[in-house]
């Protein structure tokens, strides 16, 4: 239930490359008990202000190295999100975020859980994107009033 | 021969959160106003860069755990089997990860590691070598609704036969002899109301605002115990199922059913949602939820040897309130000693 820390306020800004705004960023926490093998995190249901930003878009930067999509995290069986490290999700938008309030929600998606489970095969083969509630754990979007400044 | 206390860490899981807390605070706490030195971790909560710590975490462990005289007892680990994201955990990779926490509790000084509820035996037996190698015990997690006494009807959770689990795992520590297999009972079976955390947040998260309305007023006037058959027979079909499991409860397993399995018990979790002040006893404390009383006096009767670390989770259920309302963890804890130490008799 932490989920309502999960995004860091103040965190949200665009992001500029070779002098184009190519996108936004912002920070997040993992929002559980414990960190969790890198593997196991599959992106964020993203939707500022009614426009989403699926996980193809995404990328996530944490144990200070660069950005990652989440094709990449997802082979990282051996790398560890720490419980207390802010990692930071990129999204891919040309133009980024106007200056100003954006209604932000997110949902993140770990396929942490207890042991083995009947959805095991089907989890594997077809992964929920994310914003589907897997298990019953995520089942909802927070939702996050930020400024781009 | 005695009940000895200690603190699982995830009860602090919201004060690390918020970097109010680190390990060191925590062990300071359960030292200084706790007064005892029983210290359980979250593999991945407490210790950076798990599975592979560096030296200087492992040195200053140490030195934390000695400064304050400390006893680790046992280290949670986890079993997430869709990790390889190609293929499903097969139980020989199950078994290397216990290996893997098997390793790191011996460096951090853990007697035993708690492995993932209903670990099956062929699990445990590949990583059998390694626990005796290392005396350290793997000792598997009994939580809800996982009973003692066999019950096959339960399916679909943990591994194919969670039901029957313990009666197995008892079987093979008995075929084998090994004293490096256990288990460690979570509170939560011995249920006698629902979670009164569980209840509120039920009713604060209700659609129906005039059932809400309704549920409150009857909190007050039935036992908790009572709450979800009342709400049934006066306001039948209001609720959904999911709203409905928030009100009941099940006794998954009874205190003298722990004779089953008394000399496999490493440790316990001694879970605590709401500690609230018992009525006419001010600064005395109780768990509305479970039988504590009971199962305390059963384990002083049978001479039990081993810890009971608290395992406060009563701060989930608050967390979507925000920060004026988020549960105190360090006051809760601190009640739940109060009692404790009361049940034991120090």
């Amino acid at each position: 239930m932490l989920e309502s820390f999960m995004v860091k306020k103040d965190s949200l800004k665009n992001v500029v490359k070779d002098g184009f705004v190519i996108g936004f960023k912002f920070d997040v926490r993992i929002a559980e008990y414990r960190g969790c093998f890198l593997s196991l995190h599959n992106g964020y249901y993203i939707n500022i202000d009614g426009t989403e930003y699926p996980r193809g878009l995404q990328r996530f930067e944490i144990n200070g190295k660069a950005p990652r999509d989440f094709d990449e995290i997802a082979k990282c069986v051996w790398e560890h999100w720490d419980y207390d490290d802010p990692g930071t999700v990129y999204v891919q938008a040309p133009g980024g975020l106007a200056p100003g309030r954006h209604r932000v929600g997110v949902m993140q998606s770990l396929f942490t859980q207890y042991g083995w489970h009947p959805h095991d095969e089907e989890m594997i083969k077809n992964p929920p994107a994310p914003g589907a509630s897997v298990g019953g754990k995520q089942d909802a979007v927070y939702y996050y009033d930020m400024i781009v400044e | 021969m005695a009940i000895k206390r200690g603190v699982s860490f995830y009860s602090y899981q919201q004060e690390q959160f918020f970097g109010k807390m680190d390990y060191r605070d925590m062990i300071r706490e359960v030292r200084e106003a706790l007064e005892c030195d029983g210290v359980e971790i979250i593999n991945e909560a407490t210790v950076p860069r798990y599975p592979f710590p560096t030296e200087e975490f492992l040195a200053d462990w140490h030195n934390t755990m000695a400064r304050y005289d400390m006893m680790p007892v046992c280290l949670d680990g986890f079993l997430d089997t869709l990790r390889f994201r190609d293929h499903v955990m097969t139980k020989n990779e199950a078994a290397e990860l216990v290996k893997l926490d098997l390793r790191l509790a011996a460096r951090m000084g853990f007697k035993h590691i708690r492995t993932m509820t209903a670990l099956p035996t062929d699990v445990i037996q590949r990583a059998l070598d390694t626990a005796v190698k290392l005396d350290v015990k793997i000792a598997w997690e009994i939580h809800a609704p996982i009973p003692i006494k066999p019950d096959p009807t339960i399916k679909g959770i943990f591994c194919d036969n969670p039901g029957t689990a313990v009666a197995e795992t008892v079987e093979f520590i008995e075929k084998t002899g090994t004293k490096h297999v256990g288990f460690v009972p979570d509170m939560g079976i011995f249920m006698r109301a629902p979670y009164l955390d569980g209840a509120e947040a039920a009713v604060r998260r209700l659609k129906d605002k005039e059932l809400a309305a309704n549920i409150t007023v009857l909190m007050k006037q039935v036992p908790l115990t009572e709450l979800g058959g009342e709400i049934d027979k006066r306001y039948p079909n209001r609720l959904t199922p999911a709203e409905r499991r928030s009100f009941s409860w099940k006794r998954h397993a009874d205190p003298e059913d722990l004779a089953l399995i008394l000399p496999y018990i490493c440790s316990i979790h001694g879970k605590a949602h709401d500690m609230v002040e018992i009525p006419g006893k001010p600064g005395q404390y109780e768990e509305p939820a479970m039988l504590y009383e009971e199962v305390i006096e059963f384990l002083k009767k049978n001479n039990w040897d081993g810890y009971i670390c608290t395992e406060f989770e009563g701060q989930r259920s608050k967390q979507d309130q925000g920060m004026e309302q988020l549960a105190d963890e360090v006051e809760q804890v601190r009640r739940h000693h109060e009692m404790m130490k009361r049940l034991i008799g120090e």
